[in-house]
């Protein structure tokens, strides 16, 4: 049966990032979630093994804590989720989680089509399907905000900065797709106690004979601090505080 | 030829990307696919202009044959404009020369043989310095350099392309209104807005000053009141108006990325610790549905 792949990353929830006042990240508080994006790639590929009868299943590239994610994965449509569990994920750059997952790709039979999400919701690079593409030599539409799977043919809508391009392209391919592309639901109460039982196949780095050396070396991360007056009126009357806005935006030139 | 090869689907970035490669000493190279592109770039101070000629419409196509004429021409960089297309292109092109990618650099620079590139990551919140050495590509978008002048050689050149996938239609986008990143002034709703029909309240603020209307993710894909067009923040649009105002926005990092570069930031919400407040330069702490029609009448006065 055709499988169609919905690659995701299990990231941490930029929500629970604190900036330390040196400007040092701290991350020690934060929860993990799949990447916001990813759930739309997850949906995407669920809806295309409905429309043609073929199996939806999940992928990862993850340290060992993504072990977490399987069962939120299998929750959402999927019928299984290979997980690659290796620590070099922890320093993986685009070409390093590419060749991870372009590397279990060809340990699957009969896939058909690859889905991504444009970029993952913490490093937003938006090189994995391309890159994936690439290595797998299979060929690639990106910016994909609707698509149809026809026998060996896949129709996707790409929507670009000046146009919407309707691109056919040979199977087996790579898409990503924009968030606008479905509406994931939330899973069912039913869909979470089922996904438990799904099955999940996991590959060790080694299995894989990939490339996981990063290309890429991270120098320095600092947390971005924004600097505005912060003059919030929250005291009083709300006709005073309009009229201390209205004389304050008209101090400053922009009404 | 050495030096900075050069891409972009928009002519302004690659002219500025042009003017980066000059400033850093290094030969620039730019590869255009029509003549009338060619022709509108000739005095853009590119040392060399390849007019590619070949079999497809679509640039992604000609990753593999542009990575071969790179490292046959020993390129040091390619630097790409970071557009849909553009960066499709890069990370393809990255994979076929074996090397690391950095996406939308904010800064960028070489020394030693090396680029060291910014950018941001988590959704805004944090700055990362990547280091690239060798060969690289990277993806940078419009506003980073300073564009130059000067004239070069043309070379027209034919370059093979995955003839696996084909550009059946185009058609152009229907924006509806003005275009967010040019707006000198924005509205923006958030999922404070209780119900669809009070969309007219941020219809009439806007009205009054004259603005554009924005939203947040949530508004545009979760409740579908605005089209995706009109969503502001990391995946959505960046905009850099002179005032910006949002109302029942609570200001996640995503959004607010896509709204830094305004001069003047204000945020109207019920709830004091929202952290549009810490990005906003001007705050009120109240019931927008109570604020706003307050403004309204104090802005039409």
């Amino acid at each position: 049966m055709a499988r169609i792949v919905a690659c995701y990353k299990w990231v941490v929830d930029e929500a629970d990032i604190r900036i330390n006042p040196d400007r040092s990240v701290d991350l020690s508080k934060a929860k993990k979630k799949i990447s916001d994006y990813d759930k739309c790639a997850i949906e995407a590929a669920v809806q295309t093994a409905t429309a043609i009868g073929g199996k939806a299943v999940g992928l990862t590239f993850g340290t060992a804590d993504a072990r977490q994610s399987l069962k939120d994965a299998l929750s959402r449509g999927l019928e299984e989720v290979y997980y690659i569990n290796a620590e070099e994920a922890a320093q993986a750059d685009g070409a390093a989680t590419a060749n991870a997952l372009a590397a279990a790709i060809k340990k699957m039979e009969e896939v058909n089509l690859v889905i991504c999400a444009e970029g993952a919701s913490d490093t937003y690079q938006r090189q994995i399907a391309p890159r994936i593409g690439a290595v797998l030599d299979w060929p690639v539409a990106t910016s994909v905000s609707k698509l149809e799977v026809t026998g060996n043919t896949l129709t996707a809508v790409r929507k670009l900065d000046d146009c919407l391009q309707t691109v056919k392209v040979e199977l087996p391919a790579v898409v990503s797709v924009l968030p606008e592309i479905n509406n994931p639901p939330i899973p069912t109460l039913k869909a979470v106690l089922a996904a438990g039982k799904k099955p999940v196949k996991e590959f060790s780095a080694g299995e894989l004979n990939a490339d996981l050396v990063p290309k890429t070396r991270v120098a320095d991360l600092q947390g971005y601090v924004m600097s505005r007056k912060n003059l919030i009126f929250k005291d009083g009357e709300a006709v005073d505080q309009v009229k201390e806005l209205v004389a304050a935006l008209k101090k400053e030139g922009v009404i | 030829m050495s030096g900075v090869y050069i891409f972009s689907d928009k002519n302004d970035i690659a002219a500025e990307i042009i003017g980066f490669a000059k400033s850093a000493g290094k030969d620039a190279i730019l590869l255009v696919f029509d003549e009338q592109t060619a022709k509108v770039m000739g005095n853009s101070g590119a040392d060399k202009i390849y007019l590619v000629n070949g079999e497809s419409e679509l640039v992604e196509s000609y990753a593999r044959s542009i990575a071969q004429l790179l490292r046959e021409e020993g390129a040091e960089l390619f630097a790409v404009g970071a557009t849909p297309r553009g960066r499709d292109l890069a990370a393809r092109v990255a994979v076929y020369l074996n090397c690391g990618m950095a996406s939308d650099v904010s800064t960028l620079s070489c020394g030693d043989g090396q680029w060291l590139t910014q950018r941001i990551i988590y959704g805004g919140a944090v700055q990362q310095t990547e280091v690239l050495e060798g060969l690289a590509v990277v993806t940078i978008p419009g506003g980073k350099f300073e564009p130059v002048s000067g004239t070069g050689e043309m070379v027209n050149i034919t370059l093979a392309a995955d003839r696996r996938i084909s550009l059946e239609e185009t058609m152009p986008i229907g924006h509806q209104g003005a275009d967010l990143s040019a707006a000198e002034k924005v509205v923006c709703v958030g999922m404070g807005l209780e119900k669809e029909e009070d969309m007219q309240l941020a219809k009439d603020l806007a009205a009054a000053l004259g603005a554009e209307i924005g939203c947040t993710r949530g508004i545009a894909e979760e409740r579908h009141w605005l089209p995706a067009e009109r969503y502001i923040g990391i995946s959505g649009a960046v905009i850099k108006p002179k005032l910006y105002i949002s109302m029942g926005v609570s200001g996640q990092v995503q959004h607010v990325v896509g709204i830094r570069d305004s001069q003047v930031i204000v945020g109207i919400d019920i709830n004091e610790k929202a952290p549009i407040f810490a990005a906003a330069d001007y705050g009120i702490v109240g019931d927008m549905y109570e604020v706003v029609p307050l403004l309204i009448k104090a802005l039409s006065e």
